[in-house]
């Protein structure tokens, strides 16, 4: 859940400040200059470009000649923390307790809001061992030097998972990632707030602009997967268009969307549509599962429903798991790998986080009729097959980036 | 006699000197670092912010890209303009509430003075984000305050508290800053001149018109340190917002900051809006110093 990090009240006086202002004024040159020395070598203008991993473009990574992978047959290292840098409530704490009483070792999970957060924090040194990343990363993690290649030997679980991510369009040969969770981007609603059957609709997407929801609504607070929505919603499926006038629509159609139904912008769906607050939203298939756990006592699981394209033709997404080079206990990393593709491990973690697995036991099929999940959200379940029909949200270039991003600040600042 | 002072005043410079170092090491400094990132690079591969110290070689896009749509019918403009509201609205509900509870304690409360005191520092124990969180839980849909308004499901009521309503940010803002407020408007309250109210009393002005014309007089340096030692924190507060609506027709300042400095690439973006609070916290602080400075010269 992602808490706002701390709230800073304190600040200094600016009665001093006016008093000093002129200090600074006289000093700010030699405090440059002062600092400049303190600092490592000019900024750089130019760096290594990025190579962008697609679908239809897969990437087989290099591996540098310093960051080889660990050995075979190594011992566990023993009496160890193993760090873990995930997002919260992302990891079962059943899963983990098995870990450490299996290895004898201590398990430590810090936790992150966003992909963005954590990538600051990995490149100022930290000796994470384990990192739960996204593929819009990956190009950044491996060029960057941040990630360990990966030793297979330690890995035999890999035969659970389907087959199309032994070898992804990410990360060909998965030399440095394993594949963790896999959803689908859709629209949630509560039956008792919202009468119409949104998934029987000609656009469910377009229901999000309906004022009879106002202030019943939400969208992911996320640029990419929310600005996706509304191209999707105008039958645009190039999710990561740099065409200027796309753009332009849809900035138009955040600020409809402002004015016709003021939907809030969270990550909280799993909690706030249980407790009411949100009748209406788009959601990822695996909150719409989580949220089950968060109903008052006395609402039944049967309020919520998902939609989700039953062509696959939406937003469909995984993450995965990687090692970090500054890790100081790279075989536990790969145990614990390993840990989570165990069938049993990912089926219980499935259970406590509501992210499913793309485990070869895992069906629709077999969780509905094992009463895991409801009938009401078999749409919520991820099929095979979506990964070969959906649409990527993939690593934009930064000029582009940077034009998704002033799009979406605008509507974060309340549209004009 | 010059020769004695001399010496003395070398004494408060030293004394002073640690207050100035840390103002240097933990105001301006970081104050120039921001500079440094509004008007510097971004690292190419992980678009981080790369300051650059030298401001000959500063590069103004970031900040005018900013400044461009800060005016109105500019994008940023709605922001700016409900934060000056809100914050407004919110700082006169403050001095609302806390005047005359200061008032009470300071002048009124006798023996049930230190206790007051006591209660007055108590929500200082709780933390501000615990105390908007249990707000959380009583706006919610089915919270005490629905089901208060409802009377015990007589009528049906179902306000969607917790969605966008301005009001309850405004609320929620005053009441999380209201205790800022009363500490200093009673430390101010406490030290007004007896002798001075006794005089008008004595020179025939009613309780009222000795209120308007004395006491509200003296305690103008003091209301304007309180609303603005509330004011300052309020125009970068983004966490109120969050948490009671977390809706973008509530956002204000701060969340343009939270907002753009989790971004990566423009962290520069958020640093020119830092200093355009910055700037606009400045304006009233000079009229506080000179107020503050004329009072002084009144009293000698």
């Amino acid at each position: 859940m992602p808490v706002p990090n701390g709230y800073d009240r304190g600040r200094p006086s600016r009665r001093q400040f006016l008093q000093r202002a002129a200090i600074l004024a006289a000093g700010a040159p030699a405090l440059g200059a002062f600092l400049a020395a303190c600092s490592k070598p000019g900024p750089a203008s130019s760096g290594p470009s990025l190579t962008i991993a697609k679908p239809d473009s897969p990437v087989k990574w290099p591996i540098a000649d310093d960051n080889k992978p660990i050995g075979d047959n190594l011992p566990p290292e023993r009496g160890a923390t193993l760090k873990i840098y995930n997002y919260a409530d992302y990891l079962s704490p059943q899963a983990i307790k098995q870990f450490e009483d299996r290895y004898g070792v201590k398990i430590e999970v810090s936790t992150f809001n966003d992909g963005d957060e954590a990538i600051t924090k990995l490149r100022s040194g930290v000796d994470f061992d384990i990192y739960n990343a996204n593929y819009t990363e990956i190009s950044r993690l491996v060029t960057g030097g941040l990630v360990r290649p990966l030793n297979h030997s330690y890995l035999p679980n890999i035969t659970n998972v389907w087959p199309s991510f032994t070898n992804p369009w990410y990360d060909q040969g998965w030399q440095y990632t394993v594949p963790y969770t896999i959803y689908t981007t859709g629209i949630g609603w509560r039956t008792d707030q919202v009468p119409a059957d949104i998934g029987k609709l000609s656009n469910p997407y377009a229901s999000l602009w309906d004022p009879a929801y106002k202030d019943k609504t939400a969208i992911i607070d996320d640029f990419h997967t929310a600005m996706a929505m509304v191209l999707l919603k105008e039958g645009i499926t190039d999710v990561n268009t740099s065409s200027a006038d796309d753009l332009k629509m849809v900035g138009e159609q955040l600020t409809a969307l402002g004015k016709a139904t003021s939907p809030k912008v969270t990550i909280t769906m799993y909690s706030d549509m249980p407790a009411g607050q949100i009748g209406l939203c788009q959601m990822w298939s695996g909150d719409i599962i989580n949220a089950q756990s968060y109903l008052p006592e006395g609402v039944g699981t049967e309020i919520l429903q998902y939609w989700f394209p039953q062509d696959g033709k939406g937003l469909v997404d995984n993450d995965m798991l990687v090692t970090l080079k500054g890790g100081k206990n790279p075989v536990l990393a790969h145990l614990f790998l390993n840990h989570m593709l165990d069938p049993a491990v990912a089926k219980e973690n499935f259970s406590a986080i509501g992210y499913q697995p793309p485990q070869n036991s895992i069906t629709a099929d077999t969780l509905v009729a094992e009463e895991f999940i409801p009938e009401n959200l078999r749409s919520a379940i991820v099929k095979p097959e979506y990964f070969d029909t959906g649409y990527r949200l993939l690593e934009l270039d930064t000029t582009n980036e940077d034009a998704w991003r002033n799009v979406w600040n605008a509507f974060n600042s309340g549209g004009s | 006699m010059s020769r004695s002072r001399e010496p003395s005043n070398r004494l408060w410079t030293a004394l002073a000197a640690p207050g100035i170092g840390w103002l240097l090491l933990f105001f301006l400094a970081p104050l120039y670092v921001v500079l440094a990132i509004v008007f510097g690079q971004r690292d190419p591969l992980f678009r981080t912010a790369v300051p650059v110290w030298n401001p000959l070689q500063w590069d103004p896009t970031q900040f005018n890209y900013v400044l461009r749509r800060i005016g109105p019918g500019g994008v940023y403009f709605p922001a700016l303009a409900r934060t000056v509201v809100y914050v407004g609205l919110a700082s006169i509900l403050c001095l609302c509430i806390a005047f005359p509870v200061a008032y009470y304690v300071s002048r009124l409360a006798g023996r049930w003075q230190g206790l007051l005191i006591a209660l007055l520092i108590a929500p200082f124990w709780i933390s501000y984000m615990m105390r908007m969180l249990a707000w959380v839980n009583l706006l919610q849909n089915d919270g005490l305050v629905n089901k208060i308004l409802s009377f015990g499901g007589l009528f049906d009521v179902n306000v969607d508290w917790l969605t966008g309503q301005p009001v309850v940010v405004v609320l929620g803002l005053a009441y999380g800053y209201v205790p800022y407020m009363v500490l200093p408007l009673y430390a101010g309250l406490d030290r007004l001149s007896q002798s001075m109210l006794e005089a008008s009393r004595d020179l025939g002005a009613s309780r009222v018109s000795s209120f308007v014309r004395v006491t509200l007089p003296m305690c103008r340096p003091t209301m304007l340190a309180a609303v603005l030692l509330t004011c300052l924190p309020m125009l970068g507060d983004y966490f109120t917002n969050d948490l009671l609506s977390a809706s973008p027709k509530t956002a204000m300042v701060g969340n343009l900051i939270n907002d753009s400095v989790q971004a990566p690439g423009q962290t520069g973006q958020a640093g020119a809006f830092v200093m355009l609070v910055l700037v606009a916290t400045v304006l009233p602080m000079i009229y506080y110093v000179r107020v503050t400075l004329r009072g002084d010269e009144v009293r000698t």
